[in-house]
């Protein structure tokens, strides 16, 4: 069938483009801009320091690390699946990148690829169970998660390796024009992401895949090179917020990534993502990886009691599902 | 005679120990639209599964333009030119018309998706079959039938010469149909060639150049669209004669009880002043496009949504449905159109898939008496003629119309009195669906069940129906004895 003879303009004219607040209210990420935004201006008002610049770095940076391995989950959750070995795998990744720095002498730039490659790597073992072998996702990354988390601790006896050293320290502590390093990184991950999810094949075939595999199938996308890209690249988020927060640390510690998981869920959930595949959005992970450490360093800066930050995290989950509900009956 | 633009030469195929298919050789010639005809189980679907590269022939060659193709994935058909339209609509729910029928076929600059060119060309392609269906939208704010025209223009989108239709018009009323009409006709004259897949006889007949028989899984003939007759169509495929389901029209005395009656019942943006009533022991008929508001009727009144106005009563009683339980306890049941998702469940086995509303009448002291269950499992199943291996079987080892049958069997045994079926006969083959009519039909008279029964099929309506109520944009368009109805008087009055 040639198309030429039917490039004329729609012979119908359809309902127009709805408003931009209408639009705004759609998009899945609206709910948790309004309520970051809602947080920021009471957290603003009710305390002296929190717009302070000091206060607004850590802040970031403690977003850019869950942040980071959030990234990836979103990826894996886009296709329909879910990585709970992320945290280890981060927590394994930056124990074999202080090796790599330590006992093996590599060069402070390169301990940063290598590391990413060998987190990959681990995401690469998942997926091919996961895409090749159609395995559950949950119960295969439940087991890795074990083993990954496992090996940190055969490989360190539980001991830290340290120091790391004044050059790597970089990538952790330093600052380019005031903005943490890890919080420039996590923003360029995150366009490179948006633009890839939006602007290429491989993204547009991952919401194909977790929205409808056996239309992508039929469709003839290699569903599984997209699963196992997706699985893979959230191993790769996973050791690089890991190797990063070695760097900020100076030391390989064997607690790393430990409590990144749920965070990574969490700030994914919070932004919009659907847990059944198919729907969600950078940007909305973003925001929520935001929105967690601005609660984090609120509660902080409110005095209140630590012990209060996990019930009121859930509190928020849970109103934004509840908000998404609503939304969605419109 | 080898000028097969596509060809399957002793093709066959075994799942374990069925063997699906044996030894089937078919081919199309180019401009040529080839009907392939079979009950349920014949091995149509996965004859076509094999030609879109989604199963692999256990034994058997295909051959495109008389060279040896070997499909391992869709993708290698695709790039053979074949393409597949699958019974069910299968289509990415969040994302938009363009980028469906664009799926996995991205324009590209470079690495990065040329977005206006991708757009541009979905566009095309879709203005190919449908022009009022917006591009924009999400395919899941589409109605079934529009979701089934976007399937199609996928398939034309990724330029085939040999296209598979699976059942297209199982979800399409007649002004759908008329444009997949329109649309095969062109492909067809562009020198393309269709496999065609269809329960509907008639549009069999009006529309392929050759019709090929399968049955148990073997090719068993040809028939020539220009001499066959529907008979011929049905005894090939059966390999025995069948009975039709229309028996004489019956006239509801005017004295008989009306067990439902709806006055007024208005929901906004879906129908308006919608009245009808039921007598006991009649089956009404509800014809009308998809989008005439018929399924919607049918779920208010149900009490799966509420209405604006309108009253409905029950045995000469308000009926006060506030929500299902309510009409279920009333005896009013819903079978709903999309049998898979709403009707059955697919992981118990036929006794609970029919037992399960009724599970409080065979509750014991402390445990279930699933002897008494499986007995009454087992008077329905036989009362119905429904085929099973045992009770025990999973619902899914069914076929379709011993499915349906099985649904109904539940609410017979919930004593229900009304039922209110949904396409009750979609995409099952013809005898199973001649059957299922012929139950209906004693079962008002021997039980004074009163059945509405929705279907987008006029000739069925036209067989089973007492009465046959015509619905059009959410209007009801008059309710006419089937004895005086035909297939025009009742397009004309939808249309009108």
């Amino acid at each position: 069938m040639t198309a030429e003879s039917h490039s004329a303009a729609p012979a119908t004219t359809f309902r127009p483009r709805p408003g931009l607040v209408a639009r705004f209210w759609r998009w899945e990420a609206s709910g948790i801009l309004v309520a970051l935004i809602a947080l920021v201006v009471v957290l603003s008002l009710s305390t002296d320091n929190f717009l302070s610049s000091y206060n607004m770095s850590v802040v970031a940076r403690q977003a850019a690390f869950v942040g980071l391995v959030a990234l990836g989950q979103t990826l894996v959750l886009l296709v329909g699946g879910i990585d709970l070995s992320v945290g280890a795998a981060a927590g394994l990744s930056a124990i074999v990148g202080s090796l790599l720095l330590t006992m093996f002498g590599v060069h402070p730039y390169l301990v940063i690829p290598l590391t990413m490659a060998f987190g990959l790597m681990l995401g690469l073992i998942n997926g091919a169970f996961i895409a090749g072998l159609r395995l559950n996702p949950f119960i295969v990354t439940l087991a890795t998660w074990e083993i990954f988390a496992g090996m940190t601790l055969v490989i360190t006896k539980g001991y830290p390796i340290r120091p790391l050293g004044e050059t790597f320290a970089v990538f952790g502590k330093g600052e380019i024009l005031g903005v943490p390093v890890p919080v420039v990184i996590f923003l360029a991950a995150g366009i490179i992401l948006i633009w890839m999810l939006t602007q290429t094949r491989l993204g547009r075939n991952i919401f194909a895949v977790g929205g409808n595999r056996d239309a992508a199938v039929l469709a003839g996308i290699r569903v599984k090179y997209v699963e196992l890209t997706a699985f893979a690249l959230a191993g790769m988020f996973a050791a690089l917020a890991g190797i990063l927060f070695a760097s900020r640390m100076d030391a390989g510690q064997p607690s790393v990534g430990e409590g990144w998981l749920m965070g990574a869920i969490t700030a994914a959930i919070l932004g919009g993502t659907s847990l059944r595949g198919g729907q969600g959005s950078i940007v909305g992970t973003m925001l929520g990886a935001l929105l967690l450490a601005v609660l984090a360093n609120g509660t902080v800066l409110l005095n209140v009691s630590g012990f209060w930050q996990r019930v009121i995290v859930g509190c928020v989950v849970l109103i934004a599902v509840l908000v998404d509900l609503f939304r969605r009956r419109d | 005679m080898n000028h097969f633009a596509f060809e399957a030469r002793s093709v066959s195929r075994s799942f374990g120990v069925v063997q699906a298919l044996k030894d089937v050789s078919i081919g199309i010639r180019p401009g040529e639209i080839h009907a392939l005809i079979g009950e349920n189980g014949a091995g149509k679907s996965t004859l076509m599964n094999i030609f879109c590269g989604k199963l692999q022939p256990s034994e058997g060659e295909l051959f495109r333009n008389g060279a040896k193709v070997s499909f391992h994935a869709p993708i290698d058909a695709q790039r053979a030119g074949v393409a597949i339209t699958p019974q069910e609509v299968n289509l990415v729910p969040n994302l938009s018309v363009a980028e469906n029928i664009m799926l996995g076929a991205h324009l590209t600059r470079g690495i990065a998706i040329d977005w206006r060119a991708t757009r541009k060309a979905a566009i095309d392609h879709l203005h190919t079959v449908d022009d009022t269906i917006d591009p924009r939208v999400p395919v899941s704010t589409l109605s079934k039938a529009h979701q089934q025209l976007v399937q199609i223009a996928r398939a034309a989108a990724t330029d085939a010469k040999i296209l598979i239709f699976d059942e297209p018009t199982a979800a399409l009323t007649y002004r759908e149909t008329e444009k997949l009409y329109a649309y095969l006709n062109a492909f067809r004259a562009a020198g393309g060639s269709a496999f065609y897949i269809s329960h509907r006889l008639d549009e069999i007949l009006d529309l392929s150049d050759r019709i090929s028989v399968l049955r148990d899984g073997r090719f068993v003939g040809e028939l020539d669209p220009s001499q066959a007759s529907k008979d011929d169509m049905v005894r090939m495929m059966a390999g025995r004669l069948v009975g039709k389901g229309n028996a004489a029209p019956r006239l509801m005395p005017d004295g008989a009880e009306t067990v439902l009656k709806v006055s007024s019942l208005t929901r906004r943006g879906e129908f308006e002043n919608v009245s009808f009533e039921l007598r006991k022991g009649e089956i009404l008929g509800v014809s009308g496009l998809v989008g005439s508001g018929r399924t919607e009727v049918a779920k208010c009144i149900f009490g799966l949504t509420r209405s604006d106005a309108g009253d409905i009563e029950l045995y000469g009683r308000p009926s006060g449905i506030g929500a299902p339980a309510d009409a279920i306890r009333q005896g009013l049941v819903y079978l709903p159109e999309e049998r898979k998702q709403e009707g059955i469940f697919p992981l118990l086995s036929i006794a609970e898939n029919m037992a399960l509303p009724n599970l409080g009448r065979f509750r014991g002291i402390a445990r279930m008496r699933s002897g008494e269950m499986f007995a009454e499992v087992q008077r329905l199943v036989s009362d119905l003629k429904i085929k099973i291996g045992h009770p025990r079987d999973r619902i899914t080892s069914l076929s379709g119309g011993n499915q349906q049958k099985v649904i109904i069997g539940r609410w017979l045994m919930k004593n229900s009195r009304i039922l209110i079926m949904d396409e009750p006969t979609r995409g099952i083959d013809v005898a199973a669906k001649f059957e299922i009519q012929r139950q209906l039909r004693m079962l008002t008279e021997s039980t004074g069940l009163s059945i509405i029964f929705i279907s987008s099929e006029l000739e069925e309506v036209l067989d089973v129906s007492d009465r046959i109520l015509v619905m059009h944009e959410g209007k009801v368009k008059g309710i006419f004895p089937a004895g005086e109805a035909t297939q025009e008087s009742l397009l004309q009055a939808a249309m009108s």
